[in-house]
């Protein structure tokens, strides 16, 4: 399998990343985030009394001067308001971090629900699935981690310079001239563990792309005793993603000894020029001992800041995906108009493209309301394309769909989509209950579930369930058969008691005198319905009131059986192919 | 067998010793990695060494030398200092570089075991889990021990070292300090202990959120447009909304339940601080102990608890990547119950037969729904047979069966005489072909599909493919696709029709020239006019395959030799076609 492509040019767009936009996105938590500056400020600060506390002890007692009770009370309540702010500082961060990660989750997901379906065919829900996962993830880290962190970094160092500098100027300087080598050194370092990083994604997608298809087709995978190549694929992709790691790991492994040394070097130049000034007098012991304690604190915020950058651009390009998720346009304004339908619908000059694939080309048709017709033709002719622009799945690039001489556009989208029931030809079926499953939603009546349970035949199937309309229907519909999946659809598309019904191949799974029966049904329990059929077989189209051929995407013929036969070669020859059968389906 | 993994309802917890567990279960995985660990270990030793010295070195420049104000004596040691820190700096270097290299390689043969274990289960395993929880243990839940691995056990291992180093020179610099400045230690080890098994469960209860959260995502998404057309986006947003804060509260249940180590080890930390100050000053002031002394001790502290402090948020990493192997070691210890029974012993049948039934009985272990009861019937070479029966009658399951998809609760399955479970599975794969009801296409080309599994052509160029198809009478399906071979399909998505899936199945299959086909409605959303195509190149088949149809279509099934009519547990012989109908027609309905 090749590496997808798209992933890599999507992520070359995302190196610079917005970050205005990433702390844009804290604005609605502005007081959980002033709440946690707070705490984080707090607790930093009274952590850098704590050396002030040791230095003032030692000094105090070189002087002769100690008092061991004020040093013990002073201690404790600085040590217990650390505790309390630490504490309050981590909890809040936790709430913060969730709230906008389950924010911006509910975000996406209700932008994503109001796009049409097209979008998410084009998008594709494995991104979309990252984007609701990882990407909010990032963000995730970035809140509970990097703002907290960055703060009480930005603090800790200013102060420890500051305090450094007040102790002895001359001695601060130096150990300050650390800092830039260090702040140097993740530069570099992070500046290529950037572009690895993103490499990194797109193995991790890849590996992603291996493993959902290898559980989507794992009948398929056994059926053929292909288990070694799936595992073969995997190992490429993983392999990539152990290669990239290990190039992360040898820029990383230069960068920590880097600055421990760093570090070293700082004490070192404590010691002698720290030792030398404390021997001639110009400074104290209780000085030297606070510097080395402020080194500790001053070197472990600039370390954090540099991991933190890091985080930051990881969620940038995160949030950056996102944006684009949601920045997508809305669906196009739909009408308002709410109408009960008559059911003529009208198709014309419609032309559908996908890419430079021509699906259909300037098909016009009417279907007349309250009557049936069929679609037939060749795999591939754009029959299916046809059904999904009646339900506005599918916009034409050009022409026009309309009910009772109104454009599609002008109708309320919802009340359309409650009126025109689709029974689509794959089966698609939730882990949800039987009852879920055909109804969707509470709004649907029990008696509208009822008739169209009876309607698709599927009573006497649920009636011999132990747990009935409450049976869980397993994902990817595995407990039913495929007859009874097409047939829960039937049920589902006629809940909302439709006004026009559009069945997508339905007779391809169901057995002749059940298609037969349901079709009654259908006639007797919604009287005056309009019925668009795309089938294969003509025999039980024949008595429809309207036959369109459909091949290539084109209209080829349109009649009546009989008109049909008279007129269409192409026609008589499909039904030629059907003939053997049709003595048996007389008989049936 | 059940293959059901636990989903976020049923989270229930085994406890032992924490520490002792994580090393039994982390080591393990570490296995072959000896001397890459040896050396690190090495490493990590004169680094921890390295650090843990300077410290007295200081402690002795101070009290000797700067307090006797010999500016030459800090300088020679100040020179030995600069060396231990060069050596120090190299074997951190080495301590990272091995380790995590380590780590990158524990994490590639682990993903890689799981992934083996997924192919090694029965497609069982694969109808009672969600795809999406699926996805989120071999991703997230390897990715939260990668995070471990790649970053945090170096750390822990190095934090281990430099606190067990301080503990040891505090006690030897001073027994009687070194204990007091350890006592508050040894009280938050014993909460870590107590709390530890609560911040593990919680945070597999997080993980088993998340993994339903993408189930309900991934769900949601793939099936968008029956979304769409029902109108029920409001509905699945409401569902998606329920998942997001049930993920949410677990989310924050875990992450405060994992921060309260930080803030515990921080309080000790400085109460250390207070507790050396103190005592340290009334020992100085008894005589017992020196001011240089009692600053290096301070530093010892801060070198003891420093660690300890990371070693606290390392801690809930560990957690979380605990909880994550639990998890993945749930996949891991799942076997399949479809092994390979020995050749020798297996049972056989001298009928002639290429494919029979005896006595079997087959239920789903999820639904407990029985499917076939005490069916038997045989199959003869290079005869045609075809499976009639209502919707859910079990027509599907018997096929499934046939190509061993299942095994069967009770009685056998022979191919060729032979119990079909003594077959390996190259040679079974290879005997029989199966068109699935619902084809599945892998992200590629058309040509990937159909050479999909074949070992044989797999290597051939296009054109030598094109002759094969030829020489198969499958070249002129190939016209159904706008760019031929190389017209690229996606595994999701609605780019290709049904019916070009199912001609891409059907090539696939015939292709390999099995001694069985079986159709499972694998032609029925394809036009009659392609469909007789399909007639053809079942008819042109080599007179000794045998064919096995299931399809509503009559006109399918009139060539048949044999119509079995399957309903209500039993697949009997239908006789003639005309029977077949009358059957249909006329039958008790089980669906």
């Amino acid at each position: 399998m090749a590496k997808p492509l798209e992933t890599s040019a999507n992520t070359q767009n995302e190196a610079a990343p917005a970050a205005p936009g990433l702390f844009s996105l804290l604005r609605p938590y502005a007081w959980t985030i002033a709440l946690l500056v707070l705490l984080t400020v707090l607790g930093n600060a009274l952590n850098l009394l704590v050396p002030q506390l040791i230095k003032h002890a030692i000094d105090t007692y070189t002087l002769g001067s100690f008092d061991l009770v004020r040093l013990v009370v002073e201690f404790s309540i600085v040590a217990a308001f650390i505790f309390i702010f630490t504490y309050g500082q981590n909890i809040v961060q936790v709430y913060a971090s969730e709230r906008v990660a389950r924010d911006v989750r509910n975000r996406v997901s209700a932008k994503i629900s109001v796009q049409p379906y097209e979008y998410i065919d084009r998008m594709g829900p494995g991104k979309l699935l990252t984007n609701l996962t990882s990407d909010v993830d990032a963000i995730k880290t970035f809140v509970s981690q990097a703002i907290a962190a960055l703060i009480s970094s930005g603090f800790l160092i200013i102060g420890a310079s500051a305090l450094l500098l007040l102790l002895n100027w001359r001695l601060a300087l130096a150990v300050l001239a650390v800092v830039p080598v260090i702040a140097g050194t993740f530069y570099y370092v992070l500046g290529h563990v950037r572009k690895l990083f993103t490499r990194a994604q797109e193995a991790i997608d890849w590996l992603n792309a291996v493993i959902s298809e290898s559980i989507l087709g794992s009948s398929l995978i056994r059926l053929l005793n292909s288990q070694q190549y799936e595992y073969q694929k995997f190992l490429a992709a993983n392999a990539e993603a152990k290669d990239i790691g290990m190039s992360i790991l040898r820029l990383f492994s230069s960068l920590i000894p880097v600055i421990t040394l760093c570090t070293n070097l700082a004490t070192l130049v404590i010691l002698t020029l720290g030792g030398h000034f404390v021997i001639i007098g110009s400074m104290t012991l209780g000085d030297f001992t606070a510097f080395n304690s402020y080194l500790a604190i001053l070197i472990f915020p600039i370390l954090i800041i540099g991991f933190m950058s890091n985080i930051i651009a990881q969620a940038s390009a995160s949030y950056a995906r996102i944006g684009r998720v949601l920045d997508a346009p809305d669906e196009r304004k739909t009408g308002g108009v709410k109408a009960e339908l008559r059911g003529d619908i009208e198709v014309k000059d419609v032309t559908v493209r996908f890419g430079e694939k021509v699906a259909l080309k300037d098909v016009s048709f009417t279907v007349p309301a309250g009557r049936r017709t069929a679609i037939i033709g060749p795999t591939a002719a754009g029959k299916t394309q046809l059904l999904y622009l009646l339900t506005g799945l599918l916009a034409p690039a050009s022409g026009s769909v309309s009910y009772d001489g109104r454009d599609i556009n002008e109708y309320d989208k919802q009340d359309l989509h409650r009126q025109v029931g689709f029974v689509f030809q794959d089966s698609v079926m939730f882990n949800l209950s039987l009852r879920e499953n055909i109804a969707f939603s509470n709004t649907v009546k029990d008696a509208d579930i009822e008739r169209a349970i009876r309607t698709a035949e599927l009573a006497d199937f649920i009636g011999a369930l132990p747990d009935g309309l409450d049976t869980i229907v397993s994902e990817r519909g595995t407990s039913l058969s495929g007859g009874q999946k097409q047939r829960v659809m039937l049920a589902r598309a006629l809940a909302l008691n439709p006004r026009v019904l559009l069945l997508d191949d339905f007779t391809a799974r169901v057995d002749a005198q059940t298609e037969k029966k349901i079709l009654a049904n259908v006639a007797e329990n919604y009287p005056g319905i309009t019925l668009v059929s795309v089938t294969q077989k003509i025999a039980s189209v024949e008595a429809y009131d309207q036959i369109l051929l459909l091949m290539e995407g084109e209209l080829l013929a349109r009649g009546t059986h009989e008109e049909l036969l008279a007129s269409s070669p192409e026609y008589v020859q499909i039904l030629q192919s059907q003939k053997s059968t049709n003595q048996y389906e007389l008989q049936a | 067998m059940n293959y059901k993994l636990k989903t976020a309802d049923e989270a229930k917890e085994r406890e032992k010793g924490v520490l002792a567990t994580a090393v039994r279960r982390l080591v393990p995985l570490m296995r072959g990695e000896g001397r890459a660990v040896a050396v690190s270990f090495a490493a990590i030793l004169v680094t921890a060494g390295s650090t843990l010295v300077a410290p007295i070195l200081i402690a002795r420049a101070v009290d000797q030398y700067i307090a006797g104000g010999d500016f030459r004596g800090v300088l020679v040691i100040s020179g030995i200092l600069l060396l231990i820190y060069l050596v120090g700096t190299v074997s951190n270097y080495i301590q990272v570089r091995t380790m995590g290299a380590v780590g990158r390689r524990v994490l590639f043969n682990l993903r890689n075991s799981i992934f083996n274990k997924l192919e090694s289960l029965p497609v069982a395993f694969f109808n009672q889990n969600k795809a999406g929880d699926l996805i989120s243990r071999i991703n997230n839940d390897t990715d939260k021990l990668n995070q471990f691995f790649a970053q945090a056990l170096m750390q822990f291992l190095s934090n281990f070292m430099l606190i067990a180093g301080a503990g040891v020179f505090l006690l030897a610099i001073s027994a009687r300090l070194g204990a007091a400045a350890l006592v508050p230690a040894a009280v938050v080890l014993v909460l870590t202990q107590l709390l530890s098994p609560w911040v593990r469960r919680r945070s597999l209860a997080s993980l088993r959120a998340l993994g339903g959260m993408s189930g309900e995502i991934q769900e949601s998404l793939n099936n968008f447009k029956v979304i769409v057309a029902f109108n029920r986006l409001d509905y699945f947003r409401d569902k998606f909304r329920e998942a997001n804060e049930a993920n949410y509260a677990a989310s924050v249940s875990a992450g405060v339940a994992s921060n309260t180590f930080t803030p515990l080890y921080t309080l000790a930390s400085t109460l250390a601080q207070l507790i050396v100050l103190a005592y340290g000053i009334y020992l100085i002031s008894h005589g017992s102990f020196t001011i240089g002394l009692l600053i290096g001790f301070l530093l010892y502290v801060t070198s003891f608890y420093a660690p300890l402090r990371q070693l606290a948020a390392i801690w809930s990493s560990l957690q979380l990547a605990l909880a994550g192997l639990d998890r993945i070691s749930e996949v891991l210890a799942l076997e399949s119950d479809m092994r390979t029974v020995a050749d020798a012993g297996a049972a056989r049948v001298g009928d002639g037969s290429i494919l029979a039934f005896e006595s079997v009985t087959f239920r789903y272990e999820d639904s407990g729904k029985e499917v076939l009861r005490d069916v038997s019937f045989r199959l003869e070479k290079g005869k045609t047979y075809a499976l009639v029966g209502p919707t859910g009658g079990g027509k599907t399951t018997t096929a499934s069966l046939m190509a061993r998809l299942y095994d069967p609760t009770a009685g056998t399955v022979y191919l060729d005489g032979r119990d079909i479970r003594s077959y390996e599975p190259a040679e079974r794969a290879q005997r029989i072909g199966f068109i699935l009801q619902e084809p599945f296409l892998f992200t590629g080309t058309v040509r990937d599909n159909i050479l999909y599994g074949n070992e044989e052509y797999k290597d051939r160029n296009n054109e030598e493919v094109t002759d094969l198809l030829e020489s198969a009478n499958l070249h002129t399906l190939l016209s159904r696709f706008s760019e031929g071979l190389d017209t690229p399909v996606k595994s999701s998505g609605d780019g290709i029709s049904l019916g070009q899936k199912q001609i891409i199945a059907f090539m696939r299959a015939a292709l390999r020239r099995p001694d069985i086909l079986i159709l499972d409605e694998a032609t029925a959303n394809i036009d009659t006019v392609t469909e007789q195509l399909l007639e053809d190149i079942l008819q042109k088949l080599p007179p000794e395959t045998t064919r096995v149809i299931i399809a509503h279509r009559l006109n399918t099934i009139e060539n048949a030799d044999e119509i079995f009519f399957v309903n209500g547990g039993s697949v009997t012989q239908a006789g003639d076609m005309q029977h077949a109908v009358d059957l249909l027609l006329h039958g008790k309905r089980q669906s």
